[in-house]
């Protein structure tokens, strides 16, 4: 399915008089001639868009600016990656690319339909209010407030007609949280209203406080931004009892159901309480992901951290488990060939259990976009061994975020927030 | 984490059963006075809960002509589901929330106003966006009626936000369950359409399409070329139980064999779907159907056997007969055993039996497929049993979950005789986990809009037709189907041996 544009021409407003208007719009009288107002959820989106706006704005990529994730914007990112002369296992949308080609000449226009382009996983959901807040690459572009009404016609037909509007905030940064007094009233409390802020961690910490406070939903993802900052915000949001999602966990998902499946026949679950070692890959120099992975484990086999530390190349902790003996951990950057979008997603994991009256065990996931040479080497030979290959999922952020919404929930799912906290005091 | 925990419970498995996430919707049950709510429905949805796999923004609306409140019918869900609640106190807090009871009677139209005037509340209460799914769990004979009030107050208009799920019996033979057809779908698309069947939630029965579909091994020797018969058992240890008013007037025939069994056979014998979609498999399954036919249409008691349940068991612990039951008429011809016959006219089963059997007070519970393979061509081995065992794979449908199968080996020694042995797959062995009920699946798939595991009214009209020799005998000239009597917990009538005894086969005795 192609994304589906909004069917009118967005009207550009004040923003005084967004509110008003939309109240209009949704007015008994009006309702004739609009469709009926979907009875769902609201979902504000921050969307900077950086490398996307760069990449256009220097010719790179053609416009327009939707921000959404597409096989181009990636392509101009691996090519701005080579041309930048930056590491090869640079992700292709990685702050590091975006600073590069910040740094390029080009005065390249384009059309910006950031909040206009709706993915159709999103607009199948029927959408009360999606609200765009879309920072642009000019650092004094005037606020802008554009308002259009949205009636989803899904391609196979049928349904009846359940519409929305969209309401987008163009500007500099400045600008745009100027304009943040208009967005309380356009977030009716009687609707649950999500946040997902699609940019990295690191960027306007206030403006995220301002927008994602509770009871809205946040979606994140703990892949963007420094590790310190996403795994520090993932907690303290988590323990503030937020209803929080995070991309970089769901896209775990595949780890952890095939690491259970390793141990679904009963016969193969003692070897659980006989862990001694724990050694995970990931990509790039992100270790989010991994230590999320490690510590739902830990968690799941009520391990205690010991202590955390790191060198040049890793990342050592230390558990303790419940009978008292040490596992070792350790989490290892290793180069790979072509780098997920995703940075520091997941690339091997190995778990050695060293059973008392029963020969040890040696379990390996590798993921199957590469190997993972480093884990299957190292003295196994006495191991009995059980290897896997971990599918990778290939799920724009749209998809995943349509996923979440469509089920929504009003609490962190119980393994993240588990999870989280350990993540954090996992990192040195 | 103690050992012992970690043993019994796979400890990384908690919590990762989210497959598919049900949309935001209110659940409107009819009939939840009634048994079903408290036994199957509620525990279902509060399995689902503890899953997460409900979203927050959901609602239970129980329907019943009882005054009751909702406070009263949280109450009793409460009362009900007490040892499970013990488990997981804080998950029914959280749920019972969601429990909410409305008084409706299908009939009154003022009732089933005031219905979506409730609904809308809801909706606006728990955003529930105007997406509902209505279960009725009611009389069959409201089926109808009940589907006519939901589709006249316009609750069932958007086919993409409303779904009606039917509980069995879908009509009681083939010309009720066409009217029936005819007037559900006046109501509504057939998509928005649920006919239930639990034997299609156990995972047993789906794992069959998995079996078939997912390995190249199985396939190409799926077909009359490689396969000699195919036995379908369903056999209970228990007797009517409390359900004697109800069993009277069905019997075996109508309980098991249309339903159940028959969609037992339609998973095993269909062909391969083009992709996993609910239309495409329903096709095949309602192809297969129509496929199928009695071994003699003509003379029917030549290929099915009624019996019915005499006294059994020992001095220290009889049991009674099916005609000394409660409730049951002491001259009762109702049969609560059927064995039959039945061959598939198309490419893949042309001349293959399909042996069919149910019933109550049997030697053993359990259902199982079991498919025989053709004899070796030659015999080059002699054999410890006299002759070679024909190959069998034997699909476990319940208890013991799994499937085994059946093959010559060497056995030892110095020379070269041959013995079957069974190589065994078991769901406990390989997941260490009890499969969700019937119910979860299915509940969860019909508030996911997924019908694949649903019967389609074609294949309803289809298992009903192709019984309808048998009912129309049974109604016109029952004596020329007579009911064999059988002791209880006995493997049923000596005739149903004989059946098979004719074409030199035995019943597997499991």
């Amino acid at each position: 399915m192609s994304p589906q544009l909004t069917l009118q021409t967005p009207l550009e407003l004040a923003p005084a008089d967004v509110p008003t208007y939309l109240e209009q719009l949704w007015s008994p009288e009006q309702q004739g001639s609009t469709g009926t107002g979907a009875n769902t959820f609201c979902l504000l989106i921050w969307q900077p868009a950086w490398a996307e706006q760069h990449l256009i704005r220097t010719g790179r990529l053609n416009g327009p600016i939707t921000g959404q994730q597409s096989d181009q914007l990636v392509a101009a990112g691996q090519q701005a990656v080579i041309d930048a002369d930056l590491p090869s296992g640079t992700p292709p949308l990685a702050e590091a690319v975006i600073s590069a080609v910040a740094g390029w000449d080009g005065i390249n226009p384009s059309e910006d339909l950031r909040g206009q382009y709706i993915d159709p996983a999103l607009s199948a959901l029927q959408p009360r209010r999606l609200i765009t807040l879309a920072p642009m690459i000019e650092a004094d572009h005037p606020l802008e407030t554009l308002v259009a009404a949205y009636c989803p016609l899904p391609e196979e037909g049928g349904g009846t007609t359940a519409c929305g509007d969209v309401v987008v905030l163009r500007g500099s940064q400045n600008a745009l949280e100027e304009g943040l007094a208009i967005l309380q009233p356009l977030l009716p409390a009687r609707m649950p209203a999500w946040v997902w802020w699609n940019g990295s961690l690191d960027e306007a910490p206030d403006l995220l406080d301002q927008l994602a406070g509770t009871p809205r939903r946040l979606i994140l993802d703990s892949a963007v931004g420094t590790p310190r900052q996403c795994l520090d915000l993932l907690r303290t949001r988590v323990q503030s009892g937020q209803a929080v999602n995070d991309l970089n966990w769901l896209r775990l998902s595949n780890w952890r159901e095939t690491l259970a499946m390793v141990f679904d026949p009963p016969q193969r679950r003692e070897a659980l309480n006989h862990i001694t070692q724990m050694e995970i890959d990931v990509e790039s120099n992100h270790p989010a992901q991994g230590l999320l992975l490690a510590a739902w484990i830990a968690d799941r086999l009520g391990w205690k951290l010991i202590s955390s530390d790191s060198d040049d190349e890793a990342i050592n902790a230390r558990f303790t488990r419940g009978d008292g003996v040490e596992v070792r951990f350790q989490l290892m950057s290793v180069p790979v060939g072509q780098p997920s979008v995703h940075p520091g997603q997941m690339v091997g994991l190995r778990l050695i259990c060293k059973p008392d009256s029963s020969p040890g065990v040696c379990v390996i996931l590798c993921t199957e976009s590469g190997g993972c040479m480093r884990l299957e080497s190292g003295g196994m030979a006495d191991l009995e061994l059980h290897e896997e290959i971990v599918p990778v999922q290939n799920r724009t952020p749209e998809m995943d975020v349509a996923r979440l919404l469509g089920g929504g929930h009003d609490t962190t799912n119980p393994l993240l927030a588990s999870a989280a906290p350990l993540a954090a005091s996992l990192l040195p | 984490m103690s050992a012992m925990l970690a043993t019994v419970t796979n400890p990384l498995r908690v919590g990762l059963r989210q497959e598919r996430v049900i949309a935001p919707q209110c659940l409107v049950i009819f009939g939840a006075s009634g048994d079903l709510t408290h036994r199957k429905l509620v525990p279902a949805l509060f399995e689902l809960f503890r899953q997460r796999r409900l979203p927050s923004e959901f609602a239970v609306l129980g329907c019943a002509r009882r005054p009751w409140s909702d406070e009263e019918f949280r109450g009793k869900m409460g009362d009900a589901l007490a040892k499970r609640i013990e488990e997981d106190p804080q998950a029914w807090e959280q749920f019972v929330g969601k429990l909410f009871y409305e008084p409706v009677d299908l009939q009154q139209p003022d009732h089933v106003f005031r219905l979506g005037e409730r609904l809308e509340r809801i909706d606006e209460q728990c955003s529930t966006h105007g997406n509902r799914t209505f279960y009725l769990s009611v009389s069959p004979k409201f089926y109808a009626g009940g589907c006519r009030s939901l589709a006249d107050a316009g609750l069932l208009k958007d086919p993409k936000r409303s779904r009606v799920v039917i509980e069995k019996p879908f009509g009681r033979d083939y010309g009720s369950a066409q009217a029936l057809n005819r007037v559900v779908q006046t109501c509504g698309q057939e998509n928005q359409i649920f006919r239930i069947d639990h034997y299609l939630g156990k995972e047993t029965v789906q794992n069959i399409m998995v079996l078939r579909f997912a390995n190249t091994i199985f396939e190409p020797i799926w077909n009359r070329n490689y396969i000699s018969s195919v036995q379908i058992t369903a056999a209970e240890t228990v007797g009517v139980e409390e359900r004697a008013g109800y069993y009277e007037t069905s019997g075996a025939l109508r309980d098991m064999v249309q339903n159940h069994l028959t969609q037992m056979l339609a998973i095993t014998a269909m062909e391969p779907p083009g992709r996993f979609d609910p239309e495409a498999i329903r096709n095949e399954k309602a192809k297969v159907l129509q496929a199928t036919r009695l071994a003699d249409e003509l003379e029917p008691w030549n290929c099915c056997i009624r019996g019915q349940y005499g006294p059994g068991g020992s001095n220290e612990s009889p049991l009674s007969g099916y005609r000394k039951e409660p409730g049951v008429d002491p001259n009762s011809t109702t049969e609560t055993y059927v064995a039959m016959k039945l061959f598939i006219d198309n490419w893949r089963w042309q001349g293959v039996p399909f042996y069919v059997r149910t019933g109550k007070r049997l030697a053993k519970r359990l259902s199982e497929v079991v498919l025989t393979f053709r004899e070796a061509p030659v015999h080059l081995f002699d054999a410890a049993a006299g002759g070679p065992t024909a190959n069998q794979l034997i699909l476990r449908i319940q208890p013991d979950e799994g499937a085994e199968f059946r093959f010559e080996v060497k056995s030892p020694g110095s020379g070269m005789r041959s013995r079957p042995i069974d190589m065994e797959f078991s769901y406990d062995d390989s997941f260490g986990e009890p499969s969700d009920e019937g119910y979860v699946r299915l509940l969860a798939d019909a508030m996911l809009s997924d019908p694949t595991l649903f019967t389609r009214s074609d294949e309803v009209e289809a298992a009903w037709r192709l019984y309808t020799p048998l009912l129309e005998l049974i109604e016109d000239s029952p004596w020329q189907l007579p009911v064999h009597p059988y002791e209880s917990r006995t493997w049923g009538p000596a005739a149903a041996d004989a059946l098979l005894a004719r074409d030199g086969l035995l019943w597997r005795r499991p």
